[in-house]
């Protein structure tokens, strides 16, 4: 695929999908020199101490398996509630989920101490760790996902040409579509839940130390990741235009995303109102430091209003919806306030110490 | 443990003897002496190393239980078994462990003046954290010794205290030396409102000529 891009001579003008693959290649070029740093030197190259053990890895952990939500939520939507006219989009979106479970796979080989070590979770099991649970939901999941996608794969014109066989073999799997949509809920609402409850159920960092992170994950997960998926289907039709797009399903589906978002930001109100009134040291101190410290302009203008309320508007508005740049800007404020929210929670918890004394 | 801050004086020599007995990368400490006020003039120390906590965080959160708890209650770390997800050390309340972010395989600067080394150095990537030098208690009480009251059963930062600012021993035994001591004087243990039940317990400075 790369061999496209450096040929200039055979594309005087690179159009925009030789760009695009060119961009990837950088990046992946760049992430596999990094991951390489990290495997021989450790972890003392990141620049995490013991006061922040949890960094940017697990920011582009977490944010990679919010955006894989787009999955399981569309699947159910197509094969529990039988909304079959969003099959397309259910497609894509397992198939970013896919990539997206497989980012967050690697990224989190390196950001353990001991990557030789990571099929111990599977083996040495502690039912009390949501660690523990997230993990092994993750790789249920992640070989639901396989099988979700084998038969985009078993669909490939030179594999049905080479070994007619498989390409059978894995289009059938199709068949189980609605079975492995009931696992994929389930096991998709367990852990994308449960990684809010992972900082939610330390008592140590007490902004952390609440109810409500686990919805809050869930939701935001559901937002972001069907925004991906829209985002990449129209995108994808931009670059192949001969993809033809069902705009009255796009529709739904980021309507959808526009509620999710009012139903996110409520809770999220009532959440950071309800913080005040408990008036713990930690927690307070934590939401100051969101609200007017030094997380404050990510909190109010990456997480609230770019990463909530102004795409919310954006896609509960009709006319701005269906309007072509405006729905693409919405869906990657999304994406955004995502990102921004799980790296503010990740960081604030842990730049607040706790007291020995009470 | 008791660890007694009106005697204690800051001088950490605790924290050298467990880098030694530990064999304990210099860029990190199992056991840390930290300056927390001023009473009569005089500055306040508080050693802290792990609290051994009866419901400890970090074995309930470990996903693989490379944190345990022994029967005799001390908080154990398999470093065998750990993936370094560092999930124990965003959960302890008392910042109790540190992680080996780079191989340590120099020579140990506080060996041999402060120790000789007891236990196997760990590898990298793994956290680490204070284990009340389990082996010296295991040894003694193979030998038929007392912790607490036997030096060769007791943790190395205890011995070296030259203040005598801690004691160590079975909280079950009303004998042991801490039983006595939290018998006499008022205590008190860290975060004791978060439920996590610490088996270190401190001895508040107390004013000059006060008695306990």
């Amino acid at each position: 695929m790369t061999t496209l891009a450096i040929k200039p001579r055979k594309f005087a003008m690179p159009g925009p999908l030789q760009v695009w693959l060119a961009g990837l290649a950088t990046i992946m070029v760049a992430g596999l020199a990094a991951g390489l740093i990290v495997l021989s030197r450790g972890l003392v190259v990141t620049n995490l101490t013991d006061l922040v053990p949890w960094g940017l890895w697990i920011t582009i952990d977490l944010s990679a398996i919010a955006m894989s939500a787009g999955a399981f939520s569309l699947s159910a939507a197509v094969y529990l509630l039988g909304l079959k006219r969003l099959a397309p989009l259910a497609r894509t979106a397992t198939f970013i989920g896919l990539i997206g479970y497989s980012m967050a796979v690697l990224c989190l080989m390196l950001d353990i101490g001991r990557p030789d070590r990571f099929w111990h979770a599977l083996v040495f099991w502690n039912p009390h760790s949501v660690l523990w649970e997230v993990t092994m939901c993750v790789t249920l999941y992640f070989t639901v996902l396989v099988i979700e996608t084998a038969p985009i794969f078993g669909g490939l014109p030179w594999l049905k040409r080479r070994w007619p066989r498989i390409s059978h073999l894995l289009v059938g799997l199709h068949r189980l579509a609605p079975v492995l949509a009931l696992a994929g809920l389930g096991l998709s609402m367990l852990h994308q839940s449960s990684l809010g409850a992972t900082y939610g159920v330390l008592k140590a960092r007490p902004i952390w130390h609440r109810p409500d992170l686990s919805v809050l994950f869930m939701l935001s997960a559901i937002a972001g990741g069907q925004a991906l998926t829209v985002l990449a289907t129209t995108v994808t039709a931009r670059l192949r235009p001969r993809i033809k797009l069902d705009a009255e399903a796009l529709d739904k589906v980021t309507r959808f995303i526009g509620w999710t978002l009012v139903v996110y930001t409520y809770i999220r109100f009532w959440d950071a109102l309800s913080m005040t009134y408990t008036y713990l040291p930690g927690r307070t101190e934590g939401l100051r430091w969101l609200t007017s410290g030094p997380f404050a302009f990510n909190f109010w203008v990456g997480e609230i209003l770019l990463g909530a309320v102004v795409p919310s508007l954006l896609l509960l508005a009709p006319r701005l919806r269906q309007l072509g740049w405006t729905r693409t800007v919405a869906l990657a404020l999304v994406v955004g306030g995502v990102v921004a929210y799980r790296w503010d929670v990740n960081l604030v918890g842990q730049l607040v110490l706790l007291s020995y004394l009470p | 443990m008791v660890i007694d801050q009106a005697t204690c004086v800051g001088c950490g020599r605790c924290t050298l003897a467990c880098q030694a007995t530990n064999d304990i990368n210099p860029n990190i400490a199992w056991n840390v002496v930290l300056k927390v006020g001023q009473l009569d003039g005089q500055d306040v120390y508080l050693p802290r190393p792990c609290m051994h906590c009866e419901h400890a965080p970090c074995v309930e959160v470990c996903p693989v239980g490379a944190s345990y708890y022994r029967a005799d209650g001390i908080v154990m770390m398999d470093y065998d078994k750990c993936i370094g997800c560092r999930y124990c050390e965003v959960a302890c309340p008392y910042g109790a462990r540190a992680f080996n972010w780079e191989t340590f395989d120099g020579r140990n600067p506080a060996v041999p003046l402060w120790g000789e080394t007891e236990v196997e150095r760990r590898p990298r990537g793994v956290p680490e954290k204070c284990s009340f030098c389990f082996s010296r208690i295991d040894r003694g009480l193979a030998l038929g010794l007392t912790p607490g009251v036997d030096a060769e059963a007791t943790p190395a930062c205890v011995n070296i205290c030259p203040m005598g600012a801690r004691a160590f021993g079975d909280l079950n035994d009303p004998e042991s030396p801490v039983s006595r001591l939290l018998a006499k004087y008022p205590s008190y243990r860290l975060r004791e409102d978060l439920g996590t039940g610490p088996r270190v317990y401190y001895l508040p400075a107390r004013e000059e000529g006060a008695e306990g």
